[in-house]
């Protein structure tokens, strides 16, 4: 049993080599000398040079005879049905394909939809039957709109006018997704175009009823979440297969031509606000002085009060001892006191003794006598007044 | 041998060719006419039905021509509009269409590319047509909506007048713009709007400066003016003990009292040394000095 087993392998080899015409090829040199070195050695006798095919063709043949037991015929008839059936198992065999766990697979017979297959390893009829269209569904698309470019195109794209008749730069891009493969391959032509005039046109209708300033600082998400949810019933009311994940505003703000006017603003409000600051520094600082200044006067005041009364305590202390001594002398005393006092007054003075009685003529006195002592040639200037001497001069 | 080859061939040749004259596949997305002698006889898979797949026909006699079938867009030239207000405004369409009846799309349009160019004039005048009855503010914000749908049913309607054999699936109004020379004007609206803006809020920081050094020189005053009033209360306290304690002490003996703080004022005012006594011998420090020690 060994040795049919081993010629049937060694005679289907060539026909399983791809680049082998087959077996009912006509046998070239060529071919050949292209198939000797392959052929696996030990098998059936070898003529070295010569084609050995039609020797193994007429062993193959008295296999198949053996094999099927049939009689006579010319050997090369029995390899058809071989060959067709090889050929058919190979057609059948194209049928197997594999579905990655991102996609979903379309399966069309004759161009018409039969089936949607999950993720795994499946199976069509092969080629001109059924066919095969896979579909990434779990992949997230990106359209975006505006932006980038800076040409003529992707600013038309960009700016719109915005609920106030304004004029807004808005890019912004949209991430989707198929939601029903079939629908998404069947509906519509051109889908991916579609997303992207539904964007614009979605876009532009939720700008169109906002007003410049909210869309450029709070109203922001609002404006992708409304877009968003026109885009999917736009698309929905098309039965497009498409599900419409985000729609991300990648920059909105005043178009290029009035960006200026825009930061002048800003700086405005920069300006008006450091105004204030300086005002407000001012104001801390003149109040706190103020309080300073305050509590200074205050303090004087007080200061004064306590002074003032100290030293009429101490004037008056001073009265009541010398007085209680004058009860006892008061003439006395009192000449004492006139003389003593005179006496201290003369001491430091200028003085001139005049006696007048009887003078006629009005006596002229040299100016050197209106010198105060010791100071040579005084200056005609009045002395400012001291501020003590409010409190001072008792 | 080689003869019986030949018919055998030729045979062959003609099976495969009656094969592929009798079966045609329709795909999922495409619809079919039958036509024979250039006379549509019947429709294939038409939206509505299902009949794609493989399908027979007469063989040589009949031919297919095959449409689309899916949603279809179609982009109108941008086209400027004058408004019921008399402004311009570029409006920039997109239209989604099926061919909902081949038959009378073939006859009426025969083609896709015919039938882009008049679906496209259509839509152009009704979009004029719609958006020239609306203001641009309707347009823009207002009443999108409604003009779109409103152009929508116009197309609609016209389309199954000419019997086109189209169904209009949606008509969306992609951008409604200010032409060119008018977006200069807005520009400028919004730069001197922005402008104003500026200055208000400038203005309005001026104006907040001043009351706020207005409302600090305010409170600086008062609080220098009550602190002078405290000061002078204090100040006035002071005086009145003072003048108590001078009246309890010096009422005591007012002539000895008003001697004495003469003497303490003499000696206060004059006893510096600064001043030039002109004196006269009579008066009474000079009593012993002009009259002897008698004093008389």
């Amino acid at each position: 049993m060994n040795v049919p087993r081993e010629h049937v392998a060694n005679h289907l080899m060539p026909w399983n080599d791809n680049a082998n015409p087959g077996p009912w090829g006509s046998p070239s040199g060529g071919d050949d000398k292209r198939d000797q070195p392959r052929r696996p050695s030990g098998g059936g006798p070898r003529r070295p040079g010569g084609p050995d095919f039609n020797a193994n063709f007429d062993r193959l043949g008295e296999r198949f005879r053996d094999f099927m037991g049939g009689p006579g015929g010319r050997p090369r008839r029995g390899l058809i049905p071989i060959v067709i059936g090889g050929a058919f198992g190979l057609w059948a065999l194209s049928g197997f394909y594999i579905v990655q766990p991102s996609e979903q697979a379309i399966v069309l017979t004759f161009g018409a939809y039969s089936r949607s297959e999950t993720p795994g390893l499946r199976y069509h009829l092969p080629a001109p039957i059924e066919h095969v269209e896979k579909v990434a569904v779990t992949e997230l698309k990106r359209t975006d709109v505006g932006g980038a470019g800076g040409d003529a195109e992707s600013t038309a794209a960009s700016q719109m006018l915005t609920g106030d008749e304004q004029i807004i730069d808005i890019d912004f891009s949209v991430t989707w997704r198929v939601a029903d493969a079939a629908k998404y391959i069947f509906a519509t032509r051109q889908p991916e175009d579609a997303v992207k005039d539904v964007a614009e046109s979605a876009m532009r209708e939720v700008v169109g009823k906002t007003q410049l300033q909210p869309i450029i600082s709070t109203a922001r998400g609002q404006v992708q979440q409304q877009t968003a949810e026109l885009m999917q019933k736009t698309l929905d009311s098309w039965g497009a297969g498409i599900s419409i994940v985000e729609v991300q505003i990648r920059s909105a703000g005043p178009p290029a031509e009035v960006v200026a006017a825009f930061r002048e603003v800003n700086n405005a409000q920069q300006d008006a606000d450091s105004a204030e600051n300086e005002a407000n520094t001012y104001r801390n600082r003149v109040i706190n002085e103020a309080k300073g200044d305050a509590a200074r006067i205050t303090q004087a005041a007080q200061a004064y009060r306590e002074q003032a009364v100290r030293e009429a305590t101490g004037e008056a202390a001073r009265f009541n001892q010398i007085y209680t001594e004058y009860r006892r002398a008061p003439g006395v005393t009192r000449d004492r006191l006139y003389i003593e006092t005179m006496q201290r007054i003369l001491q430091n003075s200028n003085k001139v003794v005049i006696d007048a009685k009887g003078a006629t003529a009005p006596i002229i006195l040299p100016p050197d006598v209106f010198r105060p002592k010791g100071q040579p040639a005084p200056p005609v200037v009045a002395e400012p007044p001291q501020p003590q001497a409010k409190g001072a001069g008792q | 041998m080689s003869t019986r080859s030949l018919v055998y061939g030729l045979f062959g040749l003609f099976l495969i060719a009656l094969v592929f004259q009798t079966f045609y596949v329709v795909d999922q997305r495409q619809q079919a006419i039958v036509v024979q002698f250039g006379d549509p006889v019947r429709v294939v898979n038409p939206p509505g039905r299902n009949e794609a797949g493989l399908n027979l026909k007469v063989p040589f006699i009949e031919q297919v021509i095959k449409l689309d079938r899916r949603n279809i867009a179609l982009e109108a030239d941008q086209e400027e509009i004058i408004t019921a207000g008399q402004e311009r405004l570029v409006v920039d369409a997109f239209i989604r269409y099926r061919i909902s009846d081949p038959l009378q799309f073939y006859r009426t349009l025969r083609d896709e590319n015919t039938a882009s160019d008049r679906i496209e004039r259509l839509v152009n005048s009704s979009l004029r047509q719609v958006l020239g009855g609306a203001t641009s503010t309707d347009i823009i914000s207002g009443r999108r909506a409604q003009l779109m749908q409103q152009a929508k049913l116009d197309v609609a309607r016209r389309a199954t007048a000419s019997r086109l054999g189209i169904q209009v699936i949606d008509l969306r109004i992609k951008r409604a713009d200010l032409p060119a020379q008018n977006r200069e004007a807005v520009f400028r609206r919004m730069s001197t709007s922005r402008q104003q803006v500026a200055a208000q809020l400038r203005a309005e920081g001026e104006q907040k400066k001043r009351e706020i050094i207005a409302q600090a020189d305010k409170e600086v005053a008062i609080t220098l003016a009550t602190a002078r009033e405290t000061s002078g209360q204090i100040t006035g306290e002071g005086d009145a003990q003072r003048t108590r304690i001078f009246a309890n002490s010096f009422g005591k003996d007012a002539s000895f009292a008003a001697f004495f703080r003469s003497m303490q004022a003499y000696e206060a005012s004059l006893a510096n040394g600064d001043t030039t006594l002109v004196l006269s011998p009579d008066s009474a420090f000079f009593k012993y000095f002009e009259r002897g020690p008698s004093g008389r």
